[in-house]
Order: structure tokens, then sequence, then C-alpha cells
């Protein structure tokens, strides 16, 4: 690490490159620490406690690496979203509805890359539409979102009837497109691990780095102060439903290339599921705290936990409670720490 | 429009609210009001709860739009639409609802909705920073560290940073809403602090409270509010504290 010269004659340059790199862990780990353990610590119960070690069986963790992307990149977007102080039912409808999109234009003939951008910019659409609804209409986005959610979801089933639809008769296997979004980087790391990478950093960089992101926090923080400093705070909400609506989209057809068909349950879960990764990240329900680290790890843990669970032949529905369970002791445990916190002062 | 006071001590007007009305449904919270603060006055806007204090300093500073009546800014004939012009004027609002985002830092907070970018939008965080503890360090607030959340200081380190934010802004006006609420004995006698040194450097101030003894000491002037109505503009010289607190407790004089 290098000091300039300006800090090194104010401070012996110890001090300050243990600055420095304190600056740089925060950044890493703000609020994400005990996500981090925690996550660890599954990793490690699930290596010793599922049969034959199945865990870390290869086939196990590529299978993983594969899936929890899809999970990972829309709990990215809910999470910022709630760091700005609202939520978002509806990943859960517009995921599958993005994907039936790019399905149709598929089938009309259309040029994938293109289709692929269709399907994001309706996602984004139905995130502007959620974000006027609460904005505008200045209800509660858990309302508006469950509204919408199954609204869109009605649409959905009935327009495709709920079947499915493969997309091989329309699509050569193998192209260059299907490569960037599913393949895999020299034969190991899927292309789904290097998209969440790239849009947790992309989103990473604008929370923490750009005037954007100081916005998210403070409309989510104390919504009135950032109002009277001239922050455009119905703007923020609804930039935020929009980012998640277009990430939802993305996934709706990476999703898709990787079921190789169409289905209307597609998503189906993912709502609360995001919901319960930004929480166990160390997001607040109250918005104005929180961070992409925190979501990022959140997200392996829910599926970490999810994917040992399953290993360990728990019954699907033993699942869920453990899931449960783990997002109240987050909660309770992240509670516990900021009073602390506070009390330090 | 520049007018100048005839009390002998002539100083230029900064901003004149003029006939000011504004009803919330059939409440009329402001029925009338004629405001003027003058160029480094401190002028102390009392009166009891419900009085309409905090409406007209919202007026001012562009969060209520008013139904009725004209403001004048440095002689200019104003229409303050919102929050964001009102900065750009140079009137800067300390809320009596924290006007403070408690899970930031102290930079964060007090470059919130302004900040210094170097390209494509990207926060400059080092003036950030740099200037932040210059700010807290113009008004006598020794703070450790920039990154600080807002939450792990006290009452009256709150107020400095918000203070302290309208300072950095080249404030001509800080409107202060009862900035001195909540706080202990030694933590209220630093605000008072920083309106002296806000007047020292040539800013008007507008200090809204229910402690007399408070505003009393660093006011010039003290306008008392009743129902919406406006019932005494006097100089300090030409009043006493229990004079302000007759005026505050009387009824209205049409009732
Ligand atoms: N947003 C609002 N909607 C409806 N009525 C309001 C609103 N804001 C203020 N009022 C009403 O306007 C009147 C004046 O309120 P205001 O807050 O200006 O009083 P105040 O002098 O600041 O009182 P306090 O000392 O208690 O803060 C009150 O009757 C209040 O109920
Ligand atoms: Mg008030």
């Amino acid at each position: 690490m290098v000091t300039n010269k300006k800090d090194k004659e104010k401070m012996p340059s110890g001090v300050a490159v243990a600055g420095r790199a304190k600056k740089l862990l925060n950044l890493f780990s703000y609020q994400a620490v005990g996500t981090l353990l925690v996550f660890l610590a599954l990793i490690l119960v699930f290596i010793f406690f599922t049969p034959h070690h199945l865990f870390v069986d290869p086939r196990n963790i590529k299978a993983l690496a594969k899936l929890t992307p899809d999970l990972g990149i829309v709990a990215l977007g809910v999470g910022m979203l709630m760091i700005s102080g609202e939520f978002d039912l509806s990943v859960s409808t517009v995921l599958p509805f993005s994907s039936y999109i790019f399905v149709l234009l598929l089938r009309a003939g259309i040029n994938p890359v293109f289709s692929l951008f269709m399907a994001m910019g309706v996602g984004a659409l139905l995130g502007l539409l959620n974000g006027l609804i609460t904005v505008k209409g200045h209800i509660p986005s858990f309302i508006a979102t469950l509204g919408t959610m199954m609204f869109w979801r009605g649409v959905l089933y009935v327009h495709s009837r709920m079947w499915p639809i493969g997309i091989r008769a329309y699509f050569p296997a193998g192209s260059s497109f299907e490569h960037v979004l599913i393949g895999e980087i020299g034969g190991v790391v899927p292309a789904q691990v290097i998209w969440f990478v790239v849009f947790a950093l992309i989103l990473g960089v604008v929370l923490h780095f750009h005037k954007f992101g100081n916005w998210v926090y403070a409309t989510g923080d104390n919504k009135e102060a950032a109002r009277a400093m001239g922050i455009n705070t119905d703007r923020v909400k609804t930039i935020c439903f929009m980012i998640v609506g277009t990430l939802s989209g993305f996934v709706g057809v990476m999703q898709l290339l990787r079921l190789g068909s169409f289905a209307a349950t597609q998503g189906l879960g993912f709502e609360l599921k995001a919901i319960a990764a930004s929480v166990v990240g160390g997001t607040s329900l109250m918005g104005g705290i929180g961070s992409i680290a925190g979501i990022f790890w959140g997200a392996l843990t829910i599926q970490i936990l999810e994917n040992g669970l399953i290993l360990m032949r728990v019954p699907v529905f033993g699942i869920s409670a453990f899931i449960g369970l783990a997002v109240i002791l987050f909660v309770v445990l992240n509670t516990y720490m900021r009073r602390r916190m506070m009390m330090m002062r | 429009m520049s007018s100048f006071s005839t009390d002998g001590k002539s100083e230029k007007s900064l901003v004149k609210m003029v006939s000011i009305e504004k009803w919330f449904g059939k409440v009329h919270a402001l029925e009338g009001i004629d405001f003027e603060v003058r160029c480094s006055e401190v002028v102390g806007l009392v009166g009891d709860n419900g009085a309409g204090k905090s409406t007209l300093i919202k007026v001012l500073s562009g969060y209520h739009l008013a139904d009725k009546g004209e403001i004048y800014f440095e002689g200019k004939k104003v229409n303050i639409a919102s929050s964001l012009h009102a900065r750009k004027l140079g009137i800067e609002t300390v809320y009596q609802e924290q006007a403070l985002a408690p899970n930031l830092s102290i930079s964060r907070n007090i470059f919130m909705g302004r900040e210094p970018v170097r390209s494509l939008g990207f926060m400059d965080k080092k003036s950030m920073d740099r200037e932040s503890m210059k700010a807290l360090q113009s008004i006598g607030l020794h703070l450790r560290s920039p990154d600080a959340l807002i939450t792990m200081l006290s009452g009256g380190e709150r107020q400095g940073v918000a203070i302290a934010r309208a300072l950095h802004f080249k404030a001509k006006l800080v409107i202060l809403d009862e900035p001195t609420i909540a706080l202990s004995v030694r933590e209220a006698r630093q605000v008072l602090e920083f309106i002296k040194q806000l007047k020292r450097e040539g800013i008007s101030v507008i200090f809204i409270t229910h402690n007399l003894y408070h505003v009393f000491p660093s006011a010039d002037r003290f306008v008392v509010l009743t129902r919406g109505e406006k019932i005494a503009d006097i100089q300090k010289k030409d009043t006493s504290i229990d004079d302000l607190f007759e005026l505050i407790v009387k009824p209205p004089s049409h009732n």
C-alpha cells in the first residue's frame, strides 16, 4: 500500500497504513462481518455433516455456483431498494414475466441480444410502475408490490396458460449468446458467478462511492432530512425500483437459458428469499442501513443453508423453518450489535 | 426593494415576508404575517405550541408553499418553490425534526444532496472529509473523525453538524427550529455558542424556541406569534424576558 507524502508528514506511516487498511476492511465488511462469519461457519458445518461430505463434492459446488446467482442478483437489487426504505414483492412475477417476453420475442424470430434488452426493459418498466404507484399513491410498497405481484402473475398465467415453452426450437445450443450468459469460463467457473460478481461490483461502487448511493442511504435513513436537503426522494426510490426490475429481467432470461424452458413458476418464492438474504446481510427493514457486501454474503448464506439442508435430507418444509429461524436470529443479532454500538458513544 | 430599518441600526434587509397566509385544510396556520430579517441579525421567533412558527419558516425554506403573500430576498422578489431553491439563495434550515440521517457519517450528512464529485458523479470523499472537519472547527466543534455516524454523537454535537453544514454552504440566513430542545444544559450552551459564532461570521439567524432564557441573550430582536398572527416585533433593548413571557401567554387581542 502506498501512502502519499502529505499523510506521511502528518502522522507516522505505520498509523497511516493501519488507517487505510482499516478503511479498506470497513468497505468490504461494513455491517457484513457477522454475515461473513456465519457464512463460513455454515460451510464448515455442512462440510462435516452432509452425508459423504457431499457438500464439497465438485458437482454440488458447481450446481450451487450456477444456482446461487439467480437469487443473488435479484437480492442485490431488492437489498438496495430496502436501503432506500422500500420493498419489492413483485420480483417473483417480474422475473418469469420478462422470461416470457424473451421467449415470445425469440419465437417471433427476434435476435436474442435484442430480446434480452427488451426483457430487461420490460422489467424496468414494471419497476417504474411499482415506483410510481408507491410514491405517487403514497402507499406502502409492501402493499403496492403485493398487488402488482398478484396482478402480473395472473396476466402471465392466463396468457401463457402455464404451458412450458422450450427454447431449443428457436435457439441453437452453444451460441455465443448462451456462452456469455451461462457458459463456463475455462470449463470451471460458471458465467452466472461472473455476472453476480459484476453486478455486485457495479451496484457496490454506485451505492458506496457515487452520489446517488448517498441519496439512497439518506432517503432510507431520514426521508424528511433528505427532502429538506434537496434530494428528490421519490425519484431515488423509483430508480431503485427500476434497478430491481431490470435485474429481475436479466435473471429471468439467465435462468431460462439454464432451465432450457420457460416456466410460469420461475422465481417463485424469490420475493421473500431476497428480503431474507438482505436482512441476513445486515440490511435494516427500516431503510438507511445495509451494504452490497452484506447482501452478497447474505444471498450466499441463504442459498448454502438451503443446499446444505437438502443434502442432509431435511424435508422441504423443514428447510423453510430453518431459513425462517436464521432470519430471526440475524435480525436479533444485528439489532443487538447496533444497540451495543449506540451505547458505546 | 432594499429597505433600511428605522431604529438606528440601519442594516440592510436580507429577507422580507409580506402578508403570508397558509392554510392546512381548515386550519388557518398563518393569518397574514409580515416578517423581516436584516443582515447579521439574530431574530428570536417565539410563541406557544401551534402558533405557526415552524410553518412560517417552512414557507421561507421552500418546504411549504404559501397560499398568499410575497417574499423578498436581498430586495428581489422571489418565489421559493423548493428546498433546493431556498438553499441556492443561501437559506439553510436546521429543522425541529432532526435534519440529519442518523446512520450516515458526518461528512455524508454535511454534503447530503450536494456532494462534491470528481467525475461521472462519483463523490470526492477526501474533499468531503477535509471540508467537513474544517466546517466543524469553524464553529468550534472538534470531533474525532468525519466518518463517525450521527447516532454516536450527542444532541449538541448533532446540532453542530447541522449548523456546520449551513456554514459550509455559505448560508446567508440560518434557520434554527428549536435547536436546544431535548439537550442537556451543557449541550444547549454549546449550541448557543454556535449561534454566536454564526453572527460573528455575518450570518443572519432565525432562532425558534420555547426557552426564553436560551433565546434572550442570543437574539437582537423578537417576533411573537399567537395562533397564526404576529402580535409583537420588538428590539431586545425595548423588552425583557418577563415582557416576552406575558406576550406569549396573553390570549389573542380579538378574543
Ligand atoms: N403539515 C401540516 N398539516 C396540517 N396541519 C398542520 C401541518 N403543519 C402544521 N399544522 C398546523 O398548523 C398550526 C401551526 O403549526 P406549527 O407547527 O407551525 O406550530 P409551531 O409554532 O411550530 O408549534 P410548536 O412550538 O409546537 O412547534 C398548528 O395548528 C398545526 O396543527
Ligand atoms: Mg414547531
